[in-house]
């Protein structure tokens, strides 16, 4: 009824391969569109600002994360230390002088180039031990960090940024910036929907599946992992320098330590692995709800004038978010994107459930 | 028909008993503190202890009058030591009213410094976050009450040419540190005080958390270093401690950072502790006034804002004497300025503290609007078996040398 599917039918190729489908889900999208855009009128600067934004930023990153680790199937454990590289390089590059847009680029591309020394290990070993590989680079590159003072800025490992400013704009307000990682997020959205359609999106899955059963086919898995690896490092990188660019305004290492990568991970696991929906979702339970239930608990306490102690306060809601995703995951093992896949499966033909192939 | 006016007459007399106390608050507005703590991952050995301090000292204030008549609120929220937590609680309780922060945590503080700067809100950022912020012509935001770690080690270094006689130009003086920004820190101005003094400077880095430490010691065996700076906290310590017994080094030689606490000594054991050093700017132990005040008022009769076992730690007493310097800098805001208190006027207050101490509890500060740390004043305190024995008075050495290095420091932030 809400997935209305009657007059739904493909007559050529061109239709078949369509992003949307179902007429339900394209005017979802729009609505969401058009709800991203109007929200600095409608949403509250809290919500606008301390939720949304690193929201939409890091859904980018979660999805570039997705591209290596869900559709072609790399596990990647060192996800944080590709960002702090774009980070860093558009930083250091804005502050030479170079205009944002480019800063953007450089850390896009260095990012690239470090994440592409990743794929060399994973064209090598396989699931855990690429995972360990990863997880190497991750520390090697926190090393790094904490010991290079003229790439970290200086004994506090600090480094400002300039402010942001795109196409001779200087961006200052929370709206301005709020579109910035709004603007990169719906690209990242358009550029992976389009990713499931092409003929790139199914080579990586085949790799995914088989490596060898896809080179038999003509897939040439070395290619095709370097390009996902170098892909979703652009990806990386450029969201690592716009979340320290419109969100923290200095990059410190701690940022992107190893338990940030784990966290990014985690997203993509729990959103689930190749499902661009489920990125959104993923990233709003691992980044968000911690400080949603924070600030829940910590009301209820208030209003029941509780005297609870601090440190029982705090951690009731780690308890709470912990039980949390392990109930998503028991209840839906392949993510949160399943768990919308399956409503929206119900509701496709509900109330006719019998019509159901 | 009776229901009705019921229901009226309670409206009218929740209306104006709303109005009544709106009216109250109007003139006595709580001054609110917002502390973002991380109470559930990194630094819990110590901010509990911290946030429970600030809680008694607030409840004291409270019974009795509060600050100038306003009464004192203290919003303590988990940020779980994640930078985009920490500003989430920050862009929270901003909205909430509160213009007076402490993070407790370096990385949440750092990610919090520009916006604070930029609101113009007071960011109280004790022995956390970059060193230079005492620097109050740069950084007219941030109150690091207390010692920065580079005068802290300067200090040491004082201490120790003090007990070598005087001079240092023989001396070997090794430096073990967690090999990460916060051990990292000093090396700066210990190379500097190296070069002025002729010591010989020996480094030692331990990688985190700290729990491996046998190369580090076995090379201090070797080098046979007159004393041992230590930066590193919580379990390093014991583990410091049983690496000094195996490579008989003797305990008497270990300076440890602020960071030191009664939880560690247990650990380490009250009679193998016997001799460790401590820099601190707050006095340990229960036999200070207020310390005394807060115990006989509320936990004797079990009122007391957490457990008391907690109370018992030198992180206690720092959570209080950071509390006593903020509300006598509201105070002195409120005196000079008026109420309600703004950010404004307790940056006032805050600049025109002179030799506050809170009777007898930390090292004297004088806050001037360069010097945003307060004079850096510690003292070195010696564990005895029982009790915490002060070694030197409360002093702060070669201010020049650090000074150069907190401007050359501060000189490169701008706020864009």
């Amino acid at each position: 009824m809400f997935y209305r599917l009657s007059g739904v039918y493909h007559t050529s190729y061109a239709s078949d391969s369509r992003i949307f489908k179902v007429p339900a889900d394209r005017n979802l999208a729009v609505f969401f569109l058009l709800f991203g855009l109007a929200a600095p009128f409608i949403v509250p600067s809290i919500y606008l600002n301390s939720y949304m934004l690193p929201w939409l930023i890091w859904t980018a990153a979660a999805l570039g994360l997705n591209l290596v680790t869900g559709w072609a199937g790399q596990l990647h454990l060192g996800y944080a230390a590709v960002m702090a590289v774009g980070a860093y390089s558009a930083v250091h590059a804005a502050r030479f002088g170079v205009p944002w847009e480019f800063a953007l680029i450089i850390g896009g591309l260095a990012s690239s180039v470090i994440g592409s020394l990743f794929a060399f290990a994973a064209l090598r070993v396989k699931g855990l031990y690429l995972a360990l590989t990863t997880l190497a680079m991750q520390f090697i590159m926190d090393w790094v960090l904490h010991h290079s003072p003229t790439v970290t800025g200086g004994s506090h490992a600090s480094l400002q940024s300039p402010t942001l400013a795109l196409l001779g704009q200087p961006i200052t307000s929370d709206a301005g910036f709020y579109y910035v990682a709004f603007g990169w997020c719906v690209l990242v959205t358009i550029f992976m929907l389009n990713l499931k359609r092409t003929g790139l999106g199914r080579a990586l899955v085949a790799v995914r599946e088989k490596d060898y059963a896809a080179a038999i086919l003509g897939v040439n898995s070395f290619y095709y992992k370097i390009l996902a690896f170098a892909a979703s490092s652009f990806i990386a990188g450029v969201s690592g320098a716009l979340l320290v660019a419109t969100f923290f305004f200095l990059a410190t290492p701690e940022q992107f330590s190893v338990a940030v990568s784990i966290q990014a991970l985690a997203m993509v696991i729990v959103g689930g692995l190749g499902s661009i929906i489920g990125s959104y979702f993923g990233v709003a339970l691992i980044l968000l709800v911690p400080g949603v239930i924070n600030n829940l608990v910590a009301a209820i306490a208030h209003t029941l004038g509780a005297q609870v102690n601090v440190e029982t306060l705090a951690h009731i809601p780690n308890a709470a978010y912990g039980a949390l995703i392990v109930i998503i995951l028991l209840i839906e093992p392949l993510g949160l994107g399943k768990l919308y896949g399956n409503i929206r499966e119900y509701l496709m033909v509900w109330p006719f459930d019998q019509f159901r192939k | 028909m009776k229901i009705r006016q019921h229901i009226r007459s309670v409206a009218i007399a929740a209306a104006l008993m709303t109005s009544a106390t709106v009216a109250s608050a109007q003139d006595k507005e709580p001054i609110r503190f917002g502390f973002c703590f991380d109470l559930s991952k990194s630094y819990t050995f110590i901010t509990p202890q911290l946030a429970q301090g600030a809680q008694d000292l607030a409840m004291y204030v409270n019974d009795n009058g509060g600050i100038e008549g306003h009464p004192v609120e203290i919003i303590v929220r988990d940020h779980g030591n994640e930078p985009q937590r920490g500003v989430e609680c920050y862009e929270q309780l901003k909205r909430d009213g509160v213009f007076a922060y402490y993070f407790a945590s370096t990385p949440v503080t750092n990610a919090a410094l520009p916006r604070l700067m930029k609101d113009g809100n007071i960011l109280m950022q004790s022995f956390v976050g970059r060193g230079d912020a005492v620097d109050g012509e740069v950084f007219e935001w941030v109150f690091p009450i207390g010692p920065t770690y580079w005068q802290q080690s300067a200090n040491d270094i004082a201490f120790i040419k003090d007990q070598m006689g005087g001079d240092l130009s023989n001396a070997k003086i090794g430096f073990l540190y967690l090999d990460y920004p916060f051990g990292q820190e000093p090396i700066e101005v210990l190379k500097v005080l190296s070069e002025k003094e002729g010591f010989d400077l020996q480094l030692y880095p331990v990688p985190l958390p700290g729990t491996d430490q046998s190369g580090a010691w076995s090379k201090i065996r070797r080098d046979k270093p007159d004393y041992v700076i230590s930066w590193v906290w919580a379990g390093a310590h014991v583990v410091a401690s049983k690496e000094m017994r195996r490579n008989r080094f003797p305990t008497d030689r270990y300076l440890s950072v602020n960071w030191l606490n009664e939880v560690d000594l247990r650990n380490i054991g009250a009679e193998e502790a016997k001799g460790i050093l401590r820099g601190t700017n707050v006095a340990g132990g229960q036999d200070i006034p207020i310390i005394r005040t807060l115990l006989d008022t509320y936990y004797a009769n079990g009122k007391g804002s957490g457990p008391e076992i907690l109370t018992q730690d030198v992180y206690y007493n720092m959570g209080v004497a950071l509390q006593a310097a903020a509300h006598e800098a509201a105070r002195l805001g409120i005196q000079q300025h008026g109420s309600p208190l703004t950010a404004e006027s307790m940056k006032a207050g805050y600049e025109s503290l002179v030799d506050f101490d809170a009777d007898g509890l930390m090292a004297p500060i004088t806050i001037t609007p360069s010097d945003h740390g307060g004079g850096g004043k510690t003292r070195v305190e010696q564990w005895d078996g029982e009790t915490w024995v002060p070694l030197t008075d409360w002093s702060a050495d070669y201010l020049e040398e650090v000074w150069d290095v907190i401007r050359e420091s501060s000189s490169k932030f701008s706020l864009e």
